[in-house]
């Protein structure tokens, strides 16, 4: 344990280092097989024959493994899809759905918090305190408060089974965040920057384009994953906002599997990968930029 | 004086100069950036906010509903008289603080571990983000086969070390179901406590590791001393953000326990859906929800104190 809390320096012998990595590894390997372990178990049950998929004890690897299930997603109306291919059919535009859904709330989210973010960041005004707190204060409700009188405004509006109207939503939720990440992460950036751009005769859209919001890209980047991965996970609204193809995500298609008892185990699996991959593949991609905007966005000196 | 300086000097008192092109202090424009921001929340937060204090002082219930009566506060009333309300505010609090206390542990040990240097630690970094990409819904799903009672890969396992003898339904005992829902939840929530925390540890100047070895400082010293006060506003904050979203969880309990077995996993979060949308009494509904905000609001309230206190919260 020691380990982990003393830093390597130059006084320590060689095989003190060396036991001291090995430790570290060690560590390691115990944090990535407990990250892993449930997922692989996903991804290789997506894998199997539903008939290998029932077999006690479990097989860990699939014995005889298959792409049917991908299949089944892909080609609905194949031969294998008798069990659940209603859910199979919905899961690529409920995929769509949840992409549009996502990206959409993110974009607006980085727009409405860069302004808003800014102005807080870089204005004195009277109620600036107050502002914030407001912004903070409107995510201390829990959705499931809100969502008896949202679904009858969004009623109003006309906007059941809309996209738009999922997207708004998600972003009046994520929104505070983001204007309290970005706020702190253009504060970390020195107005002298800005102030050169004025001299070089820059409008303020152009200093904002040109010099600040590429200097706070790492904040912006890790602003939109989260607003974008909010609203990808959100089953809770989608669920109660949407009812058909033309708007529903990604997760009530998987609920609806999960909660159907003749569904398939592998196809739900399955499903359950293909609503992971997406989010998964931008995390994976913006780690280093996600870490680096929370460092200076999140986390003050 | 080069106007550049003149500028600079200005602005730091609050001037708005012509010659920088943009006023420190011009409420307009501030007020105009804002603007869209907070007609989005005021629309879909604010007006909603509003409208469920309203209806929770109302009878309202679906099942009959052409009757709207104002009852003032009886709602509250029937709620804190009620053994249910206690019941799943106990398991509230056993819930939030079995997952708060395990996020915090593993992931001041994770980011500790990240932060330091040895092989596939880049690797680690980016493998750690893994649960943080995949839904709750899913998430519930995945550890609903892994707890299974019959083909399950907790059994499997247990059972082929030899922990257990024979396969048990962890999700159908009260005590059991309640844990495994908790580490359900905890896997799913930790990277973002982890990637927080760790963001805070790159923070800490390596110079004061060295000063304390230099002073003769051990590895526990310099994390009592060093590392653990540089790391004390961050870990409040993944503490409010991790009991606000324990007190919140939703889906993950819809999917693999949806409140049971009996009431034993019954939140008060999963009453106020019970309520709301298996009763169909709004009225009431409403009112647990705002007994579940007030609760989260006190919570946040004492966080932000605290916060306030140390000066780390700066607006």
């Amino acid at each position: 344990m020691s380990a982990l809390f003393a830093f390597g320096g130059g006084t320590a012998t060689d095989a003190r280092e060396i036991r001291r990595t090995i430790l570290l590894m060690l560590g390691g390997l115990a944090v990535a097989a407990y990250i892993l372990a449930p997922f692989c178990w996903l991804l290789l049950t997506s894998f199997m024959h539903e008939r290998d998929a029932l077999t006690v004890p479990p097989q860990w690897i699939p014995k005889n493994p298959t792409f049917s299930n991908y299949m089944t997603f892909i080609d609905p109306a194949g031969t294998r899809a008798i069990v659940g291919s209603r859910a199979a059919e919905q899961t690529f535009p409920g995929m769509l759905n949840s992409f549009i859904a996502a990206t959409g709330t993110a974009a607006l989210n980085l727009l409405l918090g860069t302004m808003a973010g800014y102005a807080l960041a870089r204005f004195r005004f009277r109620g600036r305190g107050g502002l914030l707190g407001l912004y903070l204060g409107s995510r201390v409700l829990p959705g499931i408060a809100l969502i008896v009188p949202l679904y009858l405004t969004i009623k109003n509006f006309g906007l059941l089974d809309h996209l738009s109207a999922l997207i708004v939503t998600y972003v009046s939720f994520t929104l505070p965040f983001t204007i309290w990440l970005l706020k702190n992460y253009f504060q970390t950036i020195p107005r002298s920057l800005e102030e050169a751009a004025f001299m070089d005769g820059c409008s303020w859209l152009q200093m904002m384009w040109r010099v600040l919001l590429p200097a706070a890209f790492p904040g912006l980047v890790a602003a939109g994953m989260f607003a974008f991965m909010t609203a990808w996970s959100d089953y809770l609204f989608a669920v109660i906002l949407t009812s058909t193809t033309a708007a529903k995500t990604l997760p009530v298609v998987v609920a609806g599997f999960a909660t159907d008892v003749t569904t398939e185990r592998t196809l739900m699996a399955t499903s359950g990968v293909l609503a992971i991959v997406p989010p998964l593949v931008l995390a994976f991609l913006f780690q280093r930029l996600i870490v680096q905007g929370l460092t200076s966005g999140a986390v003050k000196d | 004086m080069t106007s550049s300086t003149k500028a600079q000097s200005a602005i730091k008192a609050g001037f708005s100069p012509k010659a920088s092109g943009i006023g420190y202090d011009r409420p307009l424009f501030a007020g105009l950036l804002n603007a869209p921001a907070l007609i989005a929340i005021f629309l879909l937060a604010g007006y909603p906010i509003l409208n469920s204090a309203w209806i929770s002082l109302h009878r309202y219930n679906l099942k009959r509903p052409q009757r709207f009566d104002f009852i003032g506060l009886e709602n509250y009333a029937s709620i804190l008289e009620s053994s249910e309300f206690w019941s799943s505010l106990w398991i509230t609090v056993k819930f939030t603080l079995l997952v708060v206390t395990v996020v915090t542990l593993l992931g001041v040990a994770i980011a500790l571990l990240l932060n330091q240097r040895f092989p596939g630690r880049s690797a680690l970094r980016t493998l750690i983000l893994l649960p943080w990409a995949i839904p709750p819904v899913v998430n519930g799903l995945m550890w609903q086969w892994i707890y299974d009672s019959k083909i399950g890969a907790l059994n499997g396992l247990l059972v082929s070390l030899g922990v257990i003898s024979e396969y048990r339904g962890w999700l159908s005992e009260p005590t059991s179901a309640l844990l495994a829902l908790a580490f359900a939840d905890v896997w799913n929530v930790l990277p973002l406590a982890v990637i927080l925390l760790l963001a805070a540890l790159q923070k800490i100047p390596g110079e004061l590791y060295e000063a304390a070895r230099m002073d003769g400082a051990g590895g526990f010293q310099s994390f009592w001393f060093i590392t653990f006060p540089w790391l004390a506003q961050t870990l409040l904050v993944v503490l409010i953000l991790q009991t606000l979203s324990a007190i919140r969880a939703f889906d993950v309990i819809y999917v693999l326990t949806a409140g049971g077995p009996g009431t034993s996993t019954t939140t008060l979060t999963w009453k106020t859906y019970l309520t709301t949308f298996e009763n169909l009494d709004f009225g009431l509904g409403n009112a647990y929800a705002y007994v579940v905000s007030l609760i989260t609001l006190g919570f946040a309230l004492v966080y932000f104190r605290v916060l306030y206190r140390r000066g780390d919260f700066e607006t």
